[in-house]
């Protein structure tokens, strides 16, 4: 087992975390580091590529809002080419793991970056910050202390057992965690554990030989063992797992039923915001924007006559359908998505209910783990022999969509 | 005096009888406009071409899911419509419109276009809050009294252009009494005329612009005033604009929703707006930091650059971002600048042409010369 | 700190009526300010004011373009478009406050090298003036 160091943090969290980036930088453990910064003079949250000290001052590490999904902002940074810098980037551990999506869809070149997650207590929806942010960061400042009220919290932040790396992925690197050990990324170089210091310290744990790379020439005591960070992770996992399998109960019986999904999107616009923020959604151009489905005035007017009316924007089922079944499989339920909605449909609920099923279907968790390969890029042939058997199906409800869909 | 017809029923039921009838006979093939989603008070744009489905329809339902003209323009994209439809836009709506017909985006022929004197609609985020149906009433009372609603969007509030342009049937609806009772219909056009000959109603004289309207436009255009006022005090200058951008994500949303960026890819979305490493080497090694995606500035500018002379200042793009930047505010302001220095008015007239794809030789003779 | 000389000026000229002045005034050995940096397009009408905004944003003082004068243009209308174009931009960075007198357009026939000289020098001076583009070390653009 790698050995974990202490960072002394009896001058608050961000502070303890912003001191040892400042380190750091000055001894050159990387050129550039990826980082949240609170814009002066406003309530606004922006990525930041960053060398100098004093951007650091301004840099937050935990934001009580994800407005940008850090996959998002790193695959612009090596969009067009490596930077041939060495890069660390500090992000939410959903964050990392969609990094990790984007790196098998060869949208992120991770060479030279050192990925750096955190002990996540989750984020607050956007609107409610936007709202009132004095309200909510001082909430969200609470929740950084006692990891409690979890009401300030996203939904698909208050079933997420993920906010850490499990365990066991500390002690056998190479294993892949099994049923019982629930998730972990174990796709950052370093994590930053908040849990178990009560106030006093946190840890900075490396997870590969890049993290411990990055620790390497800093001033850092070891610590041997950090079990009350351990049992601190898996006490909130254990909390959040029992509201995960509540969730799944309540969102299938809401999804269940081709009348019930349409009504969760009755109020759809097809702005496709939805689509827009999700780090997963990466084309250039959106199948669900381009020309194929375009159809010409009579096409619709037939298409109209068939039920008696035709929704516009054409498609809203299609689209959200059609981009579950290009990423579902590799959502890692940032909440991105929901945030972004502005008709305030609960869309990261909705991808969740269907992506956690899915993903266990196909023993598959997004981002865990770099080798492990995409599952629709894949296949065994020897596998899924039940759906080679035609089911008994009734009668589909598809016909009264068209006109409302 | 234009004429026009009073038909004995409340304005969203007498236009709903008016175009089921022109179905009905199958003069026109469709309508086009607001309809009610299932119960759950949701409501999207519908092409109907049943009667039975029309009675869903709710024109004058003061919302905008997405800009009509847009939507007018996806269905013409391919060609103009074989057969009559019926559309009910708002008056920004068909001044999107006419300005997309102008860039060869879409054909006005063979619409029926109706649309209502505007009292505005309510933002987005009104419907799943509850905000809108709380605040409807009171709504249809501004109306009556040619009052400004301070609950609908803020483009809506500073408004003039609410008397529509294009329209072969113009609803009357801001200062009427008795909306309720009566729905008048003002002809414009011949084609109007000729629609509507088989409507049951009563054939009446009636002005476009009255005392109603002048009023509005009047408490609209001192709005405009005071939000001009108030823009020059706190959102120019260099700092001002970076705060106002600040939190903006690059999503490109509010492009997306605009009628007029109807660039099916869009240049800020290509490789020639993003960074190359170099950029960010050399902005590393310059500045210390950037700001991750880059160009967020330049987005917005260029924008402005591309469309600011055609904003008809619906208001979606403010709507539509994520996290609440009043882009609307900014661009309509822009815009209203810019069209002033061209003298133009987006969508007034489709023969005229776009001031960016066009000049004159003797004009601006001023400039260049210093 | 940006620490790149100050003033910069970017200058976009067109090949056939403006650069050649300018290369008249180079040969006749004119003094011309050495914050000019030129950007030689065939035509004005070819100055994309994407360009403009992007030369502005990433820190140049000042921006000039320059083109045939009305009637002349090598390619019949091309600098009617960049007139509009300017005109444009004027009113947008007027409207938004972002300093446009950092920007000009100016008619410079292959022969008026004194002009090119005369109107690069004012330029400058006004450029001088006015002080370096704050947006040089701004972040968060």
């Amino acid at each position: 087992m790698k050995s974990a160091k202490t960072i002394p943090a009896d001058r608050g969290l961000s502070h303890a975390i912003i001191d040892l980036f400042k380190q750091a930088l000055f001894k050159k453990s990387f050129d550039a580091l990826l980082i949240p910064v609170k814009i002066p003079e406003t309530e606004a949250y922006s990525w930041v590529l960053l060398n100098e000290e004093s951007l650091l001052d301004k840099a937050v590490p935990l934001p009580p809002v994800m407005p940008n999904q850090g996959g998002n902002a790193l695959s612009h940074v090596t969009k067009h080419g490596n930077l041939n810098l060495k890069i660390a980037a500090l992000m939410r551990p959903c964050e990392i793991r969609a990094v990790v999506e984007l790196q098998k869809l060869k949208q992120i070149d991770l060479e030279n970056i050192t990925l750096i997650s955190i002990d996540c207590p989750g984020a607050a929806p956007l609107s409610d910050y936007m709202a009132d942010p004095e309200k909510i960061e001082k909430s969200y400042g609470i929740l950084l202390e006692d990891w409690e009220s979890q009401d300030i919290l996203r939904p698909v932040c208050q079933i997420c057992e993920k906010f850490s790396v499990s365990v066991s992925s500390i002690s056998s690197p190479e294993e892949m965690p099994s049923e019982e050990t629930p998730t972990t990324p174990f796709s950052s170089d370093l994590h930053i554990g908040l849990l178990g210091g009560n106030g006093k310290e946190i840890y900075a744990i490396p997870l590969t030989s890049k993290g411990e790379e990055l620790l390497s020439n800093l001033d850092l005591e070891s610590r041997e063992s950090i079990e009350e960070w351990e049992s601190g992770v898996r006490e909130i996992q254990k909390k959040k797992i029992m509201e995960r399998d509540k969730f799944n109960t309540t969102w299938t019986e809401r999804l269940s039923g081709t009348d019930k999904f349409i009504d969760a999107f009755d109020r759809c616009i097809n702005c496709h915001n939805c689509m827009r923020v999700c780090p997963v959604c990466y084309c250039r151009q959106c199948y669900f924007d381009s020309r194929t489905l375009r159809l010409s005035p009579q096409e619709m007017l037939t298409r109209a006559g068939q039920r008696g009316a035709l929704r516009f924007p054409l498609d809203t089922i299609l689209f959200h359908l059609g981009r579950m079944s290009h990423m579902v499989l590799s959502c890692v339920s940032c909440g991105a998505c929901e945030d972004a909605c502005p008709m305030s449909i609960p869309v990261a609920q909705i991808f969740t209910t269907v992506g956690d099923r899915m993903q266990k279907d196909f023993h598959y968790m997004p981002g865990r783990n770099r080798e492990e390969i995409l599952p629709l890029q894949d296949f065994l042939e020897d596998e899924w022999h039940e759906v080679e058997t035609p089911r008994e199906t009734g009668e589909s409800s598809a016909g009264e969509a068209e006109k409302n869909a | 005096m234009p004429k026009a017809v009073k038909i004995k029923n409340s304005t969203d039921k007498g236009i709903v009888e008016m175009l089921g009838g022109l179905l009905q006979s199958d003069k026109i093939k469709g309508v086009f406009t607001l309809k009610k989603m299932n119960e759950s008070g949701a409501v999207a744009y519908s092409l109907i071409t049943e009667v039975d489905e029309l009675e869903k329809a709710v024109p004058f339902y003061p919302f905008m899911p997405m800009n009509a003209g847009r939507a007018l323009s996806t269905f013409t994209l391919d060609g103009e419509t074989q057969e009559p439809i019926a559309a009910v836009l708002r008056p920004c709506e068909i001044r999107a419109f006419i300005e997309l017909v102008k860039r060869a985006q879409g054909s006005l022929e063979n619409f029926l276009l109706i649309s209502p004197v505007c009292a505005g609609v309510f933002p987005l985020k009104s419907l799943a809050d509850g905000s809108l149906e709380k605040n409807l009433s009171r709504y249809w009372e501004s109306v009556e009294n040619a009052a400004l609603d301070p609950n609908t969007r803020e483009t809506c509030q500073s408004c003039e252009d609410f008397i529509p342009v294009h329209a072969d049937m113009t609803i009357v609806t801001v200062g009427a009494k008795n909306l309720e009772e009566g729905c008048i219909v003002i002809l414009n056009t011949k084609k109007a005329e000729e629609f509507a000959s088989g409507v049951t109603g009563q054939t009446v004289s009636e002005e476009t612009e009255t005392e109603g309207t002048e009023k509005l436009k009047k408490l609209r255009r001192e709005w405009k005033e005071t939000v001009f006022e108030e823009f020059e005090r706190n959102g120019v200058g260099q700092a001002a604009l970076i705060k106002t951008f600040a939190a903006c994500l690059g999503c490109h949303a509010c492009s997306h929703a605009c009628p007029i960026c109807y660039c099916t890819f869009c240049d800020f979305d290509s490789k020639t707006c993003e960074y190359q490493p170099v950029s960010f080497h050399s902005e590393l090694e310059q500045k210390g930091g950037l700001k991750v995606p880059p160009g967020n500035i330049f987005f917005h500018l260029g924008r402005m650059a591309h469309m600011a002379v055609s904003c008809v200042r619906c208001g979606m793009c403010s709507d539509v971002c994520p996290v609440g930047i009043p882009v609307a505010s900014v661009f309509s302001r822009v815009g209203d600048s810019l069209q002033e220095v061209f003298e133009y008015i987006p969508g007034r007239n489709v023969e005229e042409p776009v001031p960016s794809g066009t000049y004159k030789e003797q004009e601006f003779v001023e400039i260049g010369e210093q | 700190m940006n620490s790149d000389s100050f003033p910069k000026i970017i200058g976009f000229l067109c090949n056939w009526c403006s650069y050649t002045g300018a290369d008249l005034a180079g040969t006749a050995r004119m003094k011309i300010p050495p914050a000019i940096r030129v950007v030689r397009v065939m035509c004005s009408g070819r100055i994309d004011p994407l360009f403009v905004l992007r030369a502005y944003l990433k820190g140049a003082d000042g921006i000039m373009m320059m083109g045939c004068h009305p009637g002349d243009c090598h390619y019949q209308k091309g600098n009617y478009n960049a007139r509009r174009r300017y005109v444009m931009l004027d009113s947008i960075l007027g409207t938004l406050g972002l300093e446009r007198e950092r920007f000009g357009l100016w008619w410079v026939s292959a022969s008026e090298a004194p002009r090119y000289a005369q109107a690069t020098k004012d330029f400058t001076e006004r450029i001088e003036e006015m002080g370096p583009n704050p947006l040089r070390d701004e972040i968060f653009l």
